[in-house]
């Protein structure tokens, strides 16, 4: 009776010379949720898809209710009651919400598919559990907080006894946040138990009864979450000290570099805009952030200041109007852009390095010369960047691929500060990049403000925004909705004005005003309880400073392993 | 790790060809004929010193339609409508060819096959870029109704008064390709060659060539680098179409200096030049290489045929089963690499 | 001009298309690209030839098609799902193979060259429907086909319930939008690639079967002449929904008929030839603008 529900013991997995788990011990109670904590490449993931059946153990066993099991696939973990949503979601856009819950094990009559019998469980599931959809929504019309709960209904429908949640919150604003947490302690009280996969403070000490903490693929702590404090955790997750909430001194901003009017960019449904009516401004020797949960026009602004989407209203560059021309026009205007994804965008991976970062340089001298580009320039053009930044690479022919994240993050930078161009837009600079990297990528930033460029930043990561720059904006659906100056930028403040609490079109109001108004109408509206969580949210940012885990060693040989088909 | 990559990469060519070549052995055991016998016949027919003339004969339009389909590869596009730009080419240098008299006729045929290539492909692109249609789907649906209007052109307006067949008349003979030797081998090698040498140059040393390949490295990182993708689409493929069309001008001015419906298609030039550039992933020399190895598995069948009595078109199956092997294989090298 | 044997001949012209389209949909629905259908197609009608012939039964023959046809497929799958081979590359060297292979078969069995014809080879027999049969105009469209030409528009119905209504065709579904979503699930996604695969090769070499056997009754070399192509670009007008591939199917098979007709009133023979890919390419143009515009959209999202 008092068997774990989970117990996992002396887990090993390896991959080539790397070291995923290693010898990883973790019990899981019946009916608890347990927060397994760890900074990218601890093997989390790694752990976690082994117990769903998605890689095999080197060494170790695995018991539920304390019977043994192995499991050669995911279909044999579900059998046993187990259920993983996975990071990013697994979900088929194109079908509707039923069809997503019934995926794999459908209900029919007579070999047909039976859809009413399929509505009417996930109705009743969703009725059970207090969601918000329709069973018959289509998935791609949904807001991603609704997603997720689709994805949890998958489980239920699939009767799972133990559900694992892997990073589920990356995507979600914090009131969807407190939303599923909610849903989970509605679960864990039904018998039901969680798993959580984070690498994020405050939600371990929000929402989980014990945690585990993983760091190089040990367990450096296990206990309950009331009895350990977050330094405790802190250090355990790090194993050092580091200093994330380092806010850099203040620019000198002079002249308008890059001024934005009126920009407007058309959205996926007719209808709303991505981007919606947004002006802004910023100066020579200014850091400009712009802060705002993930989906809310950030990366649809900056893709239509560089010419990477079409839209209407304004952009110039100094003196420069922007609109109407392409990108390299742009570029050649005084434009420099470091994007959001690096292995498609940023950057070729399967190509050399060199030719990565001659990329953009390959028009001009002293890589061209009469018309023909000179391969001895191009290394030494390539080898002076990774010298400068700081590159670990093997040498300048060696693929991009083979690069760490945090080194491909550095080429990329490299590459467009090499430029000297006088507004560079720099989305997300250490997501997945290594704790070590970030205060390295954070100085080059600064430097280059201080040098007198113009840099609008956008980044999830508040603690970066906060740190960084010189004026913060905040984004919500499409539209800037605040603004505060360095000294007055407050982490509640913002973080109201991100859950869409500041009122609409006070961009131009000064900051006491909009910040002051936006807590005043969340408190007013919603009472202070949901105040209180944006609050936790968001002071407890810098924890989040690893970032998403894309670039992520482990997790990502964990599902080339689990998606081999693909 | 480099070094390795490579040594795997050779072996898995190797066990690809040795695979083809039990294959193909077990094929002419079956039709009764000594394997050993026929591979030899192979050998020499491509590379004896009668055959070296035929495989040269042949290699001319395969490695023409192997590099102008290369082209566009580079950046990852992929032109289907080979035949159609290729008979384009051809009947357009015939039809210049027989109203313009002298060298100057020789030189305005050449140029002509170029530009109907060129100018065929150019529209296709243009589908692609202006009005939404996938290349892969314009460049193939447009070589068809080429095909058509040659066939069309020899069988009527163009055709040879003095014969029942589909062909056009003879050329005069001061607009002609001087021969190298009997079998079809011109100077058009020389053309051919120097299209090879130009695309090499082109393709690693000039900022065009390494926007195409920026873009076949990942058109979104293009996109990014501000590289305008429908003009090099359009650039590209006339290029590939140009070439395309001066292969088939070079054939038609060749022995047996007419068009004849048919000719250009039945070879395979295109599919098998398609085939070799894919295979070398449209690097210039490998592609070059790749043609010139199908060329000699082509000669060397006729010759093999002759001597055997085994049918040539055995040497097709033993090339597709080849490619087929290597696809797969180098398919399990990118499987693993990006595993690990 | 127009009249009921019009569509007639175009029913018995689009017949091998759709099949082969339909093939192509199938694969298309779980994520595999398909160019292959031309080539399968042509073993197909090789292998229907030889069947029919050998055992003297057209139906011999037909199963003869389907089997090759399946088997034949084999290459593609073990190519692209097992060794991740390019579906480009592989399409077209099998296709290519196709050629020679039934080149060389058709010397080595035969033992002529170009093409295989014989009056006593057993051809598929047109099917009067009885009842259907004596309703005027409609009777001489529909009635008086190959059985093969009924089986193809029994497929279409097939093919939408088990896409719709079947468990395995939502799996399969799934497969093609998301593999990796699919697989988490439990789902084997490489065991549906090969099914479809396979299935599409079944189609295929009926589809040859109903061309060497029902168009016409003989074998000649590379005699599918571009419709396993233009299948693949049925496939994309109809955008892989069963429905859809039957009306593009019905596009190029009037356009084809119709063509016949104007070489009756005197416009060469290779101007109707062309009239299909023109009219694919026509259609495609009007069908494409109202997806640009839709993808456009999309594209915001994709970043």
């Amino acid at each position: 009776m008092t068997q774990p529900a989970v117990q996992l013991t002396g887990i090993v997995k390896r991959f080539g010379e790397l070291l995923a788990n290693d010898h990883v011990d973790l019990t899981v109670a019946r009916g608890e949720i347990h927060a397994l904590m760890g900074e990218n490449g601890a093997g989390k993931s790694t752990l976690m898809s082994i117990l769903y059946g998605l890689l095999r153990p080197d060494a170790g066993t695995i018991a539920l209710d304390g019977e043994p099991v192995v499991f050669d696939s995911a279909a044999r973990a579900i059998a046993a009651g187990i259920g993983m949503v996975q990071q990013g979601f697994a979900l088929f856009d194109s079908m509707p919400v039923v069809d997503n819950v019934i995926y794999g094990a459908e209900p029919t009559r007579r070999g047909l598919l039976d859809r009413r019998a399929a509505t009417a469980a996930v109705s009743e599931l969703v009725e059970r559990h207090g969601l918000r959809l329709a069973p018959t929504d289509r998935v791609g019309d949904l807001p991603i907080g609704v997603r997720q709960q689709v994805e949890i209904l998958k489980l239920l429908y699939r009767r799972a006894r133990v559900l694992i949640l892997d990073e589920p919150t990356a995507v979600l604003t914090p009131a969807e946040t407190e939303q599923l947490f909610t849903v989970l302690r509605d679960l864990a009280a039904d018998g039901h138990t969680v798993l959580l996969v984070t690498h994020k403070l405050h939600e371990v000490t929000a929402v989980s009864d014990t945690v585990t903490v993983l760091r190089d693929g040990k367990v450096t702590m296990t206990g309950p979450t009331s009895a350990t404090g977050r330094a405790e955790l802190a250090s355990a997750m790090t194993g050092r000290e580091v200093d994330l909430d380092r806010v850099y001194p203040a620019g000198q901003p002079g002249a308008e570099a890059l001024t934005v009017t009126g920009l407007t960019v058309d959205g996926r449904a007719a209808g709303r805009p991505a981007v919606d009516d947004v002006s802004l401004s910023v100066r020579a020797g200014e850091i400009v952030g712009i802060a705002g949960v993930a989906g809310n026009g950030q990366t649809e602004l900056v893709a239509a200041i560089a010419g990477l989407l079409p839209a209407r209203g304004s952009v110039t560059v100094g003196e420069r109007e922007l609109s109407g021309l392409g990108v390299a026009r742009r570029r050649a205007a005084g434009l420099a852009h470091i994007p959001e994804d690096r292995a498609e965008v940023g950057a070729a991976p399967g190509a050399r390095l060199t030719d990565n970062l001659a990329t953009g340089f390959h028009r001009r001298p002293p890589l061209l010369r009469k018309g023909f580009l000179r391969s001895g320039a191009m290394r030494t053009h390539a080898e002076r960047i990774i010298e400068r930044f700081g590159v670990r690479a093997p040498g300048p022919s060696a693929p991009m691929r083979t690069l760490s994240g945090g080194n491909q993050q550095k080429a990329i930078l490299g590459r467009e500060l090499t430029h000297e161009a006088p507004v560079l837009l720099v989305e997300q600079p250490t997501r997945g990049v290594d704790i070590g990297a970030v205060v390295g990528i954070h100085t080059e930033l600064i430097a280059y403000r201080d040098a007198g460029h113009a840099v609008l930043l956008v980044s999830a990561e508040l603690s970066e925004v906060l740190g960084l720059a010189d004026r913060v904006l905040v984004m919500y659906e499409g539209r800037v909705v605040a603004e505060f100056p360095k000294t007055e930028a407050d982490p509640h403040a913002i973080g109201l004005a991100m859950a869409g609490g500041a009122p609409r079109g006070v961009a131009g109001g000064t900051a006491e005003d909009s910040a002051g108004g936006a807590a005043g109408g969340v408190a007013g509206a919603a009472g202070g309880d949901e105040a209180d969580v944006v609050g936790d949210a968001t002071g407890h940012a810098s924890e989040n400073m690893a970032g998403d885990t894309a670039g992520d060693t482990t997790g990502d040989a964990a599902e080339d392993s689990g998606g081999g088909a693909a | 790790m480099n070094r390795l990559g490579r040594w795997r990469g050779a072996l898995t060519v190797g066990v690809a060809v040795a695979a083809a070549l039990v294959l193909g052995a077990i094929l002419l055991a079956a039709t009764g004929a000594n394997p050993l016998e026929a591979a030899g016949a192979i050998v020499t027919g491509a590379f004896g010193p009668d055959g070296i003339q035929d495989t040269l004969a042949y290699a001319v339009p395969v490695a023409g339609m192997a590099t102008a389909l290369a082209i566009p590869l580079r950046a990852g596009l992929v032109n289907l409508g080979g035949e159609g730009q290729l008979v384009l080419g051809a009947i357009s240098a015939v039809a210049v060819g027989l109203h313009v008299p002298g060298p100057l006729g020789l030189v305005a045929a050449l140029v002509a096959g170029m530009l109907a290539g060129g100018l065929y492909a150019a529209a296709a692109a243009l589908c692609e870029t202006r009005l939404g249609v996938p290349l892969l789907v314009t460049t193939l649906l447009l070589s068809y109704p080429a095909m058509s209007l040659a066939a069309y052109l020899v069988r009527f307006p163009m055709r040879d008064q003095g014969s029942s067949l589909p062909q056009s008349a003879q050329l005069p003979p001061d607009v002609r390709l001087p021969a190298l030797a009997g079998n079809g081998l011109t100077v058009g090698l020389f053309l051919i060659v120097a299209a090879v040498a130009v695309y090499a140059v082109v393709d690693a040393r000039t900022p065009a060539g390494f926007e195409a390949r920026v873009t076949g490295w990942g058109p979104r990182f293009a996109q990014y680098a501000g590289i305008d993708r429908p003009r090099t689409t359009l650039r590209l493929l006339a290029c590939s179409g140009g070439l395309a069309g001066l292969v088939g001008a070079i054939v038609v001015l060749g022995f047996p200096y007419r068009f004849i419906d048919g000719a250009l298609i039945t070879p395979q030039y295109t599919w098998i030049g398609l085939l070799a550039a894919l295979l070398a992933a449209a690097s210039p020399l490998g592609t070059l290489v790749a043609a010139l190895f199908f060329a000699a598995l082509t000669s060397g069948g006729f010759a093999m045929e002759r001597e055997t009595q085994v049918p040539r078109e055995l040497t097709a199956v033993l090339q597709a089963v080849l490619i087929i092997f290597l696809a797969a294989t180098t398919g399990l090298l990118r499987r693993r690499r990006s595993a690990a | 001009m127009i009249d009921a044997a019009l569509f007639s001949s175009a029913l018995g012209a689009l017949t091998p298309i759709l099949l082969a389209a339909l093939a192509g949909a199938l694969c298309q629905r779980a994520g595999v690209f398909n160019i292959s259908l031309e080539g399968t197609m042509l073993v197909g009608c090789f292998a229907g030839v030889a069947g029919s012939w050998y055992s003297g039964s057209v139906w011999v023959g037909v199963l003869t098609a389907l089997l090759a046809g399946t088997a034949y497929s084999l290459i593609l799958a073990v190519g692209t799902v097992t060794f991740a081979g390019d579906a480009i590359v592989l399409g077209v060297a099998v296709n290519l193979l196709a050629v020679g292979l039934t080149s060389f078969l058709i010397q080595t069995v035969f033992g002529t060259r170009g093409s295989f014809s014989d009056p006593t080879l057993p051809g598929l027999d047109p099917v009067e429907i009885p009842l259907l049969r004596d309703v005027p105009f409609l009777g001489e469209v529909l009635s008086g086909h190959s059985a093969l030409v009924y089986v193809s528009w029994i497929a279409v119905p097939v093919l939408a319930l088990v896409l719709y209504r079947l468990p395995v065709g939502l799996r399969l579904r799934g497969v093609g939008e998301r593999p990796e979503a699919a697989a988490s699930l439990g789902v084997a996604v490489d065991r549906y690639r090969y099914g479809v695969i396979l299935a599409g090769g079944a189609l295929c070499g009926l589809a040859g079967a109903q061309l060497a056997l029902g168009n016409v009754t003989m074998f000649s070399e590379n005699m599918t002449a571009g419709r396993g192509w233009i299948a693949v670009v049925a496939v994309m007008l109809g955008r892989a929904l069963p429905w859809g591939v039957l009306a593009a199917s019905v596009l190029f098979g009037l356009a084809e008929a119709f063509g016949f007709r104007l070489q009756g009133i005197g416009l060469p023979q290779q101007a109707t030839d062309a009239a299909p890919y023109v009219v694919t390419l026509l259609a495609l143009f009007v069908f494409s603008a109202r997806l640009r515009s839709r993808r456009a959209t999309r594209r915001t999202t994709v970043t």
